[in-house]
């Protein structure tokens, strides 16, 4: 026992030591931002900041409301019509818009609800009425958030509302309830937590949204901090005003995440199940229901389409030979492949801490195993409280200072923030599983006196590997697909594909636009069905 | 033998390392498109010099000002071309330019203009620009421009990136002096998008986003010229004109200033002046012929322009005055 006790100890340093630096680094990056700039902080929170706070929060709220009830209407719809074809495909495709870029969304959004999009002239075209534009600015921004939020969070939602037992169901109907009380005390109970979660997870996306607010805000008329911090830099070249505003991000989001931290779980439940509520709906609700799923996958799915048929008359001969299209796409398959492997590796070692603190038979009873097992999962969840852009900033003014070269801290800085973002949910994922095995197995490794590769080869990799897939697959993704910090370094010297597709938009190339959209497009989908199958391979037995 | 061997190898050396010398020049991304001037300057002064002249379009010019100020002593630019009057005191500032060493009283400009550092090379109208078939109750002035129906929509540019919105702000400063952040909080509903550059911002209305555009009086011409379609116009506004004239000047840190001064130079000859109007659809600094087309423009007797001086003075609070107006 006590000679197990030092393996355990030494199983828990990777782990630490990877926490440990990632809040060095927060730390590091807060004295860097706080060393830099003059004056002090509070004492010029003029009007213009104050409304920019005020917008951030407001969006953010709306944002987070809405993207719920859409998202609970959606999973409510489906899990009382559990039983159709492709239902499997279709709640496989809306769990995808966690991976879509938010450019390609966005540029998707505009082709259906632009003023000259499909909807405004299939009305000019039918009523002879055109909604006029309202893409731009507040509306714009929340359905780009709804779109984006809402159907992560239905699966969220359905996974809950799948694990309702179905006896409540059978007693609710043998007590007559209506399809109301039915919601309120059989349904809304199990959907809480989820909403919580969900919730909190989601504000804190939209609170931090960037990619979305500079294309759709109509920028400066709707400003989240985020993007007023790049504006600062990019536009003004204020870094004073820069640092003052990533600061006030900065420490709201800190505490925002402090305070939700505890009922932070789930964030990416996978798995669905077709059980059948023993409760037959009636006609007008079966109606109802079926309406809600086919607009939201009406929804869904038409910017998609419009991506794909404005990107299938581009020239492709003439795009693939583009000097920059060709460089921002190695830099950006170079910079996904890396971040992903480095997300695995962090991913694996800080859950693998977390089982030791978290399992009674193993670190779980010692004192303060609970703190130091909260401390490791909020240095997981880094990201939600240092928006990309602070962090962004952070690089920017060390690469001032020093003479480096520019690529070198771009590569540094795109790094660091797309491990980070990609973390929360790669621990969320792993954490879950490799707690599963550690209970399982760790009787009958320790028993058969398994040394820590064997352990790893014939009892963790085997089980873990489809969760390791989607991890990959997940943090590739979010790599390929993120325009973030690439708004403060990208130059035509250093450049991914949704900074070169920014550009293109920007420049009235439309047509090049819409083939690299779809370029973009098609990568991501193909990377997120075909990577974890290759994890999985032959391993038929799937870990359930 | 091999002594001459030897000097033969060395005399090639010399020859490759000679290589071209290369001017790099930063500009907006209209200007070094392949549909803009660049291809033709470039043509003709790679004639007359022997060099290479290469064009890096951003997004807009104070944007390659911005970029020029990050990469600070890394900056591969030896030439910045395309701010105007009123924001080229502010880069003057930076100290980043050198003095161009060239006689700029002779140019044929409608407003004075005499600086040491920043030379001009064209200069047009700010002007809104709309499509004749579809905006039939044209507005006339900045008032009936504020009063058009809820639904009518502008595209602007933003005037931290770029000159067309910088310019957009002071010609109703110039106007509306004190009660600028008034008149911009009635505009405000209009505004349907304010894009980072001029391009951005023309192509959104090219696509039938919004109903005007902020340009100039001079953008029609590329219609009638180029695509032969007489239907985008320029609103001619009661309360006259603000102008834009553009300048260039050259980096302190370039290592090829003979080079790009003689760039400068040749932005005041009559091979320039030939370009400018069917290129940049702009009037140029030199007199000549224009096409025919420009006859049909709007053409403002006179040019409402802010000194640069007072420009840099004022333009944070300028700025400050219009983001908090149109900020919801």
């Amino acid at each position: 026992m006590f000679k197990g006790l030092i393996r355990f100890k030494s199983a828990v340093l990777p782990g630490a030591f990877i926490a440990l630096s990632l809040l060095g680094f927060a730390f590091l990056l807060f004295l860097t931002l706080y060393g830099s700039q003059e004056g002090s902080l509070f004492t010029q929170l003029d009007n213009r900041i104050y409304g920019l706070l005020k917008f951030t929060l407001y969006q953010a709220f709306l944002s987070t409301i809405l993207s719920l009830v859409v998202g609970v209407l959606l999973a409510w719809a489906l899990a009382h019509q559990s039983h159709f074809k492709g239902r499997g495909l279709l709640v496989a495709l809306f769990s995808s818009s966690l991976v879509l870029p938010t450019l390609i969304v966005v540029f998707g959004l505009i082709g259906i609800f632009g003023r000259n999009g499909y909807l405004n002239q299939a009305s000019l075209f039918f009523f002879d009425h055109s909604f006029g534009s309202y893409i731009y600015g507040l509306g714009g921004i929340l359905l780009a958030h709804v779109y984006l939020n809402a159907s992560f969070a239905s699966r969220a939602l359905l996974h809950s509302f799948e694990a309702i037992p179905k006896e409540k169901y059978k007693l609710a109907k043998s007590l007559n309830f209506s399809v109301f009380e039915r919601f309120l005390y059989v349904e809304y109970p199990a959907l809480k937590s989820t909403l919580l979660s969900i919730g909190s997870t989601i504000f804190l996306l939209c609170f931090t949204s960037f990619a979305v607010v500079l294309l759709l805000g109509g920028s400066p008329s709707y400003n989240t901090l985020e993007v007023a911090i790049y504006e600062a830099v990019r536009l003004d070249f204020d870094i004073g005003m820069a640092l003052k505003l990533a600061l006030i991000q900065l420490s709201i989001s800190a505490v925002l995440v402090v305070l939700s931290s505890g009922f932070r779980t789930g964030l990416a439940n996978l798995k669905t199940s077709h059980t059948l509520i023993p409760w037959k709906e009636a006609k007008v609700l079966q109606v109802i229901q079926w309406f809600i799923i086919g607009l939201f996958t009406l929804f869904f799915v038409l910017p998609l389409v419009v991506i794909v048929v404005d990107g299938i008359g581009a020239d492709f001969g003439r795009i693939f030979q583009a000097p920059l299209f060709i460089k921002s796409f190695v830099t950006s398959i170079s910079l996904a492949t890396v971040s992903s492997v480095l997300t695995v590796i962090i991913a694996v070692a800080l859950s693998h801490t977390r089982r030791n603190f978290a399992l009674s038979t193993r670190l779980g009873a010692k004192p303060f195993a609970n703190v130091l097992d909260g401390i490791i999962a909020f240095s997981g969840n880094l990201y939600l409280a240092i928006p990309s852009l602070v962090m962004g900033l952070g690089f920017f003014l060390l690469y001032q200072k020093t003479e480096g070269s520019e690529v070198v801290w771009a590569t540094a800085a795109l790094l660091t923030a797309n491990v980070l973002m990609s973390l929360p949910f790669a621990l969320s994922v792993l954490t879950p599983a490799m707690h599963k095995t550690a209970q399982r197995y760790d009787k009958l490794a320790f028993s058969l006196g398994l040394t820590k590769l064997q352990r790893w080869m014939y009892v963790e990799y085997p089980y873990l590997k489809s969760s390791l897939g989607y991890v990959f697959a997940l943090a590739f993704c979010f790599s390929l697909g993120d325009l973030g910090i690439i708004a403060l370094f990208g130059s035509d010297e250093f450049s991914t594909l949704p900074w070169y597709l920014y550009q293109l938009m920007g420049s009235y190339r439309n047509a090049d636009a819409a083939g690299v959209a779809l370029v973009l497009l098609l990568l991501v989908l193909s990377v997120f069905v075909l990577i974890p199958r290759l994890f999985n391979g032959d391993n038929i037995a799937k870990n359930k | 033998m091999i002594k001459t061997l030897q000097l033969l190898l060395l005399l090639t050396l010399t020859v490759f390392a000679t290589e071209k010398p290369t001017l790099t020049i930063y500009t907006y991304d209209a200007f070094a498109a392949s549909w803009g001037p660049a291809p033709k300057i470039k043509k003709a002064f790679e004639k007359e010099h022997n060099c290479t002249l290469k064009f890096v379009g951003l997004s807009s010019s104070i944007g390659a000002l911005r970029k020029i100020q990050l990469e600070d002593k890394r900056t591969k630019a030896d030439v910045l071309l395309g701010l105007d009057t009123s924001i080229a005191q502010v880069a003057k500032k930076t100290g980043l330019f050198v003095a161009h060493e060239l006689n700029t009283s002779k140019l044929d400009l409608p407003a004075p203009y005499n600086d040491d550092t920043f030379t001009p090379f064209d200069y047009s109208f700010f002007a809104f620009v709309y499509n004749t078939d579809k905006l039939k109750n044209v507005p006339d002035s900045f008032e009936a421009l504020a009063n058009m129906p809820k639904e009518f929509k502008i595209v602007i540019q933003d005037p931290r990136s770029s000159t067309a919105g910088l310019g957009l702000l002071l010609w109703v400063k110039s106007i509306y002096g004190d009660k600028a952040g008034e008149y911009w909080k009635r505009l405000a509903p209009h505004i349907l998008t304010i894009t980072k550059g001029w391009s951005e911002a023309y192509g959104l209305f090219l696509k039938g986003e919004a109903d005007m555009v902020l340009s100039y009086t001079t953008s029609p011409a590329y219609h009638i010229i180029d695509e032969n379609r007489t239907d985008i116009k320029a609103a001619a506004f009661k309360e006259g004109h603000y102008g834009q004239i553009e300048v260039a000047s050259v980096l302190k840190s370039s290592k090829h200033q003979a080079l790009a001064k003689q760039f400068l130079a040749f932005l005041h000859t009559q091979t320039f002046a030939d370009i400018i109007p069917t290129a940049n659809w702009a009037y140029p600094v030199v007199k000549s012929t224009l096409p025919k087309a420009y006859e049909t423009l709007v053409h403002p007797k006179e040019m409402i322009l802010m000194d640069g001086k007072t420009v840099q003075r004022e333009r944070k609070a300028i700025i400050n005055e219009w983001l908090e107006a149109i900020q919801k």
